[in-house]
Order: structure tokens, then sequence, then C-alpha cells
């Protein structure tokens, strides 16, 4: 039986991968980004927050392989959708649906490489 | 063309910087790439210094290009093309040194560092993403042109 903190990263990642996914297909289709986009953004920070919270076990008993960079990989987690949502703040336009595809990729990526870091 | 609602301009954005364009999208790349590589150097600098210091340093000089690609992207996009003309070629050629370099000498590269291979460890993005950011520029400063406003270089 994987950890509670696995079974959250699956979660993360696939939730992450759709929002990529559509994200994609609202910017290819030209429209503006829409509030339910924003809405799915802020649900995976609100899973990564989780995610982060659980991931805070892995200090107990041995702790990580490399404690610096698992702690790296935990604030990125938690910090990158905010500042890419800040970042298109002002503007609904069709590349800032782009730029969520670009924060969410990267979660996914960063998601990974904290649970093989853990 | 933006129909959000209006709001003060940001205090990181330039006055006249467009709201939008796929300048948003590279400068998105440019912050994770310098987030990223910037940690990564710096971890590996303070903690494994003596397995492969070339290949670390080098990663933090792909971080502080990355940053500087941040900023002269941004300035690009408010007008000011100057800076971006030379920094991007400087990120292009620094790719493709660090990864010919890792393919020839591998001695050098006992670790690897953000540009071996070309970027292969980061799925060959930091090799697209100079080639993306002078199409963008080239576009950019046709545009420019033709709106009866030339770019500052």
């Amino acid at each position: 039986m994987p950890s509670v903190s696995t079974q959250i990263t699956v979660i993360v990642v696939g939730y992450a991968v759709l929002v990529v996914v559509l994200a994609l297909v609202v910017a290819l289709r030209h429209g503006e980004r829409p509030g339910w986009l924003d809405q799915m953004v802020w649900m995976l920070e609100a899973l990564l927050v989780v995610r982060a919270l659980a991931g805070l076990g892995a200090f107990s008993g041995d702790g990580p392989d490399s404690t610096s960079t698992y702690v790296g990989y935990l604030i990125a987690s938690v910090c990158v959708l905010p500042i890419a949502m800040q970042s298109i703040r002002d503007d609904r336009a069709v590349w800032s649906s782009g730029v969520v595809a670009v924060a969410a990729l990267a979660i996914a990526v960063v998601a990974v490489r904290l649970e093989m870091t853990a | 063309m933006s129909t959000g609602p209006t709001r003060p301009t940001d205090v990181t954005e330039p006055a006249d910087a467009p709201r939008s364009g796929p300048h948003k999208v590279l400068l998105a790349f440019y912050a994770l790439f310098a987030l990223a590589a910037g940690a990564r150097a710096l971890v590996q600098l303070t903690t494994q210094y003596d397995e492969a210091p070339v290949a670390y340093w080098l990663s933090l000089a792909a971080a502080v290009t990355y940053a500087l690609g941040w900023y002269a992207i941004r300035e690009a996009s408010a007008g000011r093309t100057g800076f971006a003309s030379v920094m991007l070629w400087i990120e292009l050629a620094g790719v493709l040194t660090v990864g010919t370099l890792s393919l020839v000498e591998r001695h050098w590269f006992p670790d690897a560092s953000v540009w071996s291979d070309f970027g292969i460890g980061y799925g060959f993005v930091p090799a697209v993403l100079p080639i993306a950011g002078l199409l963008w520029l080239h576009r950019w400063k046709r545009r420019e042109s033709a709106a009866g406003m030339p770019a500052d270089d």
C-alpha cells in the first residue's frame, strides 16, 4: 500500500496533466481564459498544500536523502502556481492560458521529483 | 486583446509593456528555469562541490543567463529590444557550446550541468528556449517596424 503522500502525488500529477491539457485546448481555440480554468488551478494549489503538509512526514525517521533538495521541491510545489497566476492577474487573453499550461506542467514535474527525493 | 477588468499597472511590469502575447509564456519558462537551475546549482555547489565543479558552475551560469533572459524579454516586450538581441544569442551559444563539450569531453562532466547534452535532462527545453525567444524577437521587431515604431537597436 503506497504512503498517503504518494497517493496524493498521483492525484496531483493526474490533475496537473488535466489542467495542462485543458489550458492548451483553451489556448488553441484562441479563447479568453475562462474562470473555471482559474478555479481548477486554485484547486490544484489546494492539493499541493495538502501534499506539502503530508510531505513534512518525510522528516520523521531517516528523513529524505537530500534534505535541501527535498525542501526546495516542497517550497517550489506550493509557490509556482500563485506566482504564475499573479503574472497573468490582469490578462485573460489567449496567451495567459499558455502560462497556466506551463505552470501546471512544471507542477507535474516538481511533484514527481518530490516523490523521487522523499 | 484582453477584456478583463482594468487595474493599475503592476509595478513589476514596464508601464508600456503589452498586456498579453507569446512573451508571457516565454517569461514563464525563463522564470521557471532561472529558479530550477539556480536552486540546483546552489545545492550542488554547497553539498557536493568536489564531484563536478565545472558542471555545477556552468549550471549557475545557466541560471544567471535565464534570469537575464527573463529581464531581456520583459524589456523587449516594452519596445527596448537591444539587450534581448544580445542576451538570447549568448544563451544559444552557451547551450550549444556546453552541449557539444559535454558530448566531446565527457570527462569534464562527471555529473551533468543544466545544458549538458543540450538540456536532455529538461526535455531539451534549454535548447529550444533561446530559438523560440529569437523567433519571437524577430517577429516582434518586424511588427514594431510595420507599426512605425522601430525598435531601439
